[in-house]
């Protein structure tokens, strides 16, 4: 039979990671969004030594788990930065880094390489011929893409940016790997007293439930606002 | 006004443009004819350097510069002495009728908002469609949406409108009010550059026609010259295909 009581308890433990995990996903989209719109950019304009370059990156990133890609990080980019710090004679513990840190890391490079392409799919979806029509009108690029581009780009864009949203959020439950106070870590510790893992799994399951589901609903919300000029369509 | 001098444009292999000379003077309204690949579209795209030439040269006023190597700095101020009527119209989907005709004076020329607001309101009242000004370009007709598309060019007071096939996308019944609107402009001394397939506009407003075929100028003249005496053979030829489909009139 399940331990209901621990099950609530797990629940709230559960929650508490609610605020790292949240962090983890804004620092990674604050970083990933503007750098994926650039590298976008850069993919359909500018010269095919780019669009190599990060289509490498691209397929580097979604060719592997990201559970590989924490692996490495973690444990790569302490030894880096050791011999770097050794070099400079600074005096630091690497290890003792918050692994909040690495999780930005690596949870940045994962999403800048995934919205780079929801952004390139959306600029193709509008770009030309409006850009064409702000220039026609004397608008410089950087005034068509303010005033025309993206705000509808954002509209093509808003489904797929959930989706990559709420996949950000679950994957940072593999921030367990490093020791990443997060929901998941939380809740299985909690458990490991009297080996209550069913409850702390069904726990665990609802808070994410409940979580994706607000953002969710948060983001379709949102794109009902920025559909403002589509009549008649979905 | 406009000059332009020895145009080349090539895409990969295909060169569209083999050396196009031209000139407009204020008030004139040059209709280009010619079949369809015979680069029309192409040159009007380069003059208002949405497609890059790759060669040529072109005088706008006392403004002289190279098709091919103008600086962005050039261009933009180019651009901002053309208006273009895009075929298949371009308006911007997140703006309003009003905001479409207004952008490119409060954004691109830094007008206030009231000033802009007022010209914005007498285009779009010229081109008849003062019940309209909040509609976004989904809820107009395909008429509608190149009317406020030829008003937003109007708004900029352009020393040239470029319009490009203006009615090729409309409907049948539709292509009258647009031809009306551009008629009206005309008279008022607009000067215009007009790529278009309907012969009544041409026979009816232009002041100098052009017949291109395969990237070159065959001919040109007044409309009397081209459509009741053409000296060059091509000429002939397209006129006696188009010519038996010619039945709208304005």
């Amino acid at each position: 039979m399940l331990d209901y009581e621990f099950l609530l308890d797990d629940f709230f433990i559960a929650l508490s990671g609610v605020p790292i995990t949240l962090l983890v996903t804004l620092i990674s989209l604050g970083v990933s969004i503007p750098v994926g719109f650039i590298f976008a950019i850069f993919r359909l304009d500018k010269s095919r030594f780019w669009n190599k370059i990060i289509g490498v990156y691209v397929s580097f990133v979604r060719g592997t788990p990201m559970i590989v890609q924490i692996f490495i990080v973690y444990s790569s980019i302490p030894v880096l930065l050791k011999s770097f710090f050794v070099l400079l004679q600074w005096d630091t513990d690497i290890y003792k880094l918050n692994p909040i840190w690495y999780a930005f890391i690596v949870f940045s490079l994962n999403s800048i390489a995934i919205l780079s392409e929801i952004f390139r799919s959306a600029l193709i979806a509008v770009h030309r011929e409006q850009l064409e029509a702000a220039y026609s009108v004397g608008l410089s690029t950087f005034q068509a893409y303010r005033e025309i581009i993206i705000p509808q780009l954002l509209v093509v864009a808003m489904p797929n940016l959930c989706n990559a949203t709420t996949n950000l959020i679950k994957a940072t439950s593999l921030g367990y790997a490093m020791s990443l106070q997060e929901i998941t870590l939380r809740a299985k510790v909690a458990a490991n007293a009297n080996y209550n893992y069913v409850e702390a799994y069904i726990a665990i399951f609802l808070v994410y439930l409940l979580l994706c589901s607000l953002v969710e609903y948060g983001f379709k919300h949102y794109e009902k606002k920025l559909r403002f000029y589509k009549f008649g369509t979905a | 006004m406009l000059r332009i001098k020895n145009v080349h444009k090539s895409f990969g292999k295909n060169e569209v443009l083999k050396g196009i000379d031209l000139s407009i003077d204020k008030g004139d309204v040059v209709v280009i004819l010619g079949a369809s690949g015979s680069g029309k579209t192409t040159l009007l795209r380069c003059i208002n350097f949405l497609e890059k030439a790759d060669q040529g040269k072109a005088s706008f006023g006392e403004v002289d510069l190279d098709l091919h190597q103008a600086g962005k700095k050039e261009i933009q101020s180019v651009r901002k002495k053309l208006g273009f009527v895009f075929q298949n119209y371009n308006l911007f989907h997140n703006k309003t009728a009003l905001e479409n005709v207004t952008l490119g004076l409060t954004v691109g020329r830094k007008m206030p908002r009231e000033m802009a607001e007022e010209i914005g309101r007498k285009a779009l009242n010229k081109v008849g469609l003062s019940d309209r000004y909040d509609y976004y370009p989904q809820q107009l007709s395909g008429g509608q949406q190149q009317r406020v598309g030829i008003a937003r060019a109007v708004a900029l007071n352009p020393d040239i409108i470029l319009f490009d096939e203006p009615t090729s996308a409309l409907d049948p019944e539709l292509i009258g009010e647009v031809l009306g609107v551009m008629k009206k402009i005309a008279r008022e001394g607009t000067t215009m550059l007009v790529v278009t397939h309907e012969m009544s506009f041409a026979q009816d407003v232009a002041n100098r026609v052009i017949f291109m075929d395969q990237g070159v100028i065959v001919e040109e003249g007044s409309p009397r010259e081209i459509f009741s005496n053409p000296k060059e053979e091509r000429t002939k030829q397209f006129l006696r295909r188009i010519l038996p489909e010619y039945t709208y009139t304005i």
